[in-house]
């Protein structure tokens, strides 16, 4: 446990310590040796759009799953879980302004799946203004809002366009080297859920949501990953630090994996993965989980 | 005269958009390709998942997949599907699925009865590519 902890601090400042590498050495190595070369890389649009570790790519689940989850559980609908629209107006750095991206979008999701139409718009409100503020306009624009009024009442289609603009500007950061911006973004929206997660196992001990909140484990490790490559960008290193530490009780959580051969329908091009998965977590450290997200939830949200 | 114009508006209409698609990059006429195999009853997971390859290079995608709910993944790389080969494995490496068997189809979809963190590989069919963009996009249904 304690072993993987050291790996990724060890990680962190590994990459700090590349990129600071690059930053000082790279510019006078490049001009001399190849400076036609170096432009050329630089303009090749693909470059950018990795998001990549060692060759690894790494996905955070879609909040809106959880949402669903949490909905199905029984849950009544809880204002009090979400962050405060008007709060947007308060974001002043790009750091807040991501990272508040993600936690209103995962919001906007909750919202939505509970039918609550004028919250809905408050908040869709909230992303556009904070998808302006970052350059992605073009997937938060005013085609958005309109069809997102057009389409209210019609759950499904509200949280397809909402997925989509969400896809499409992570694929525009991508493309334009903001790589780290998709992550915060990425980050706001999982942290965001897992508070809605954690809330909602206070509430209600359901087996299925305390379940989901330990199966996060990889999901925690996954989204380090993720940020790690900018920990000596201003903020990132207090939110990576906080995550670790986060990560450090995950590893706690104890996942028994038991393989079963799937089956496949070959004709509907369908597998099922009939696999096995027990979590067991204990009383405990679900306080502890919970109490560490809600503090990483209030530095984001404050 | 109204035959030459109107030829000549379609002939310009058409270098037009030949320039439009020629202008995105790889990774976005792929990324493009591969949104129609997501279609309106799976909601994206909201990312844009991109590797670009070279000769047998393999990208590896880390995914959590949920219990209780149904995956679309859709592959693709350059401007027509069938190129790029995708392996699904389980965290011990059991292959759970690749879409070889399968006449590299673009999309599949995964029924997933408990929750388990996956790993997808996905790289170029070499008879097809030798380098290219390699993008995954992801659909869920609950």
């Amino acid at each position: 446990m304690t072993t993987t902890y050291f790996n990724l601090k060890n990680q962190a400042l590994l990459f700090s310590f590349m990129a600071l590498v690059t930053f000082s050495c790279g510019d006078d190595a490049a001009k001399d040796e190849n400076s036609e070369n170096i432009e050329v890389e630089q303009k090749d649009p693909n470059k950018n759009q990795l998001l990549e570790l060692d060759g690894k790519v790494f996905s955070i689940p879609s909040p809106i799953q959880t949402a669903f989850l949490i909905k199905n559980s029984g849950m009544t609908y809880n204002k009090d879980v979400l962050n405060v629209p008007s709060k947007v107006t308060s974001y002043s750095t790009n750091f807040k302004k991501a990272v508040n991206l993600g936690i209103y979008g995962a919001d906007l999701g909750y919202v939505t799946l509970y039918d609550q139409t004028q919250d809905a718009i408050s908040f869709l409100t909230a992303v556009k203004t904070l998808g302006d503020d970052l350059g992605v306009s073009s997937a938060f624009d005013m085609e958005l809002v309109e069809r997102f009024e057009k389409n209210i009442g019609n759950q499904d289609s509200i949280l397809s366009l909402v997925s989509e603009a969400y896809k499409s500007s992570d694929r525009y950061l991508k493309g334009n080297d903001q790589n780290d911006i998709s992550a915060l973004i990425l980050a706001g929206g999982w942290i965001e859920s897992l508070y809605f997660t954690t809330n909602s196992a206070k509430l209600t001990s359901d087996k299925e949501i305390i379940n989901r909140i330990g199966e996060q484990k990889n999901t925690v490790y996954n989204l380090i990953q993720l940020l790690t490559p900018y920990y000596n960008k201003p903020d990132f290193a207090s939110l990576i630090d906080n995550l670790m530490e986060l990560n450090e009780l995950f590893e706690k959580v104890e996942i028994t994996y038991t393989f079963i051969k799937p089956t496949v329908d070959a004709a509907k091009k369908t597998t099922t993965i009939n696999s096995t998965t027990t979590v067991s977590i204990s009383n405990e450290l679900l306080g502890q989980i919970t109490e560490k997200i809600a503090k990483i939830r209030a530095e984001a949200i404050n | 005269m109204k035959k030459i114009s109107f030829k000549l508006i379609v002939i310009a209409i058409s270098l037009i958009s030949f320039n439009a698609v020629l202008a995105q990059s790889p990774c976005d006429s792929s990324a493009t390709l591969c949104e129609k195999n997501i279609t309106s009853n799976y909601i994206s997971d909201g990312q844009d998942y991109r590797a670009l390859l070279l000769d047998d290079e393999i990208a590896e995608f880390n995914m959590v997949l949920y219990g209780g709910t149904t995956y679309r993944f859709a592959a693709c790389s350059g401007f027509s599907d069938g190129n790029l080969i995708f392996s699904v494995y389980d965290k011990e490496r059991n292959l759970l699925f690749t879409n070889k068997e399968y006449s590299n189809s673009p999309y599949w979809d995964f029924k997933i009865t408990n929750t388990l963190d996956c790993i997808i590989e996905a790289n170029l069919d070499p008879n097809v590519a030798a380098s290219g963009c390699a993008v995954l996009l992801v659909g869920f249904k609950q």
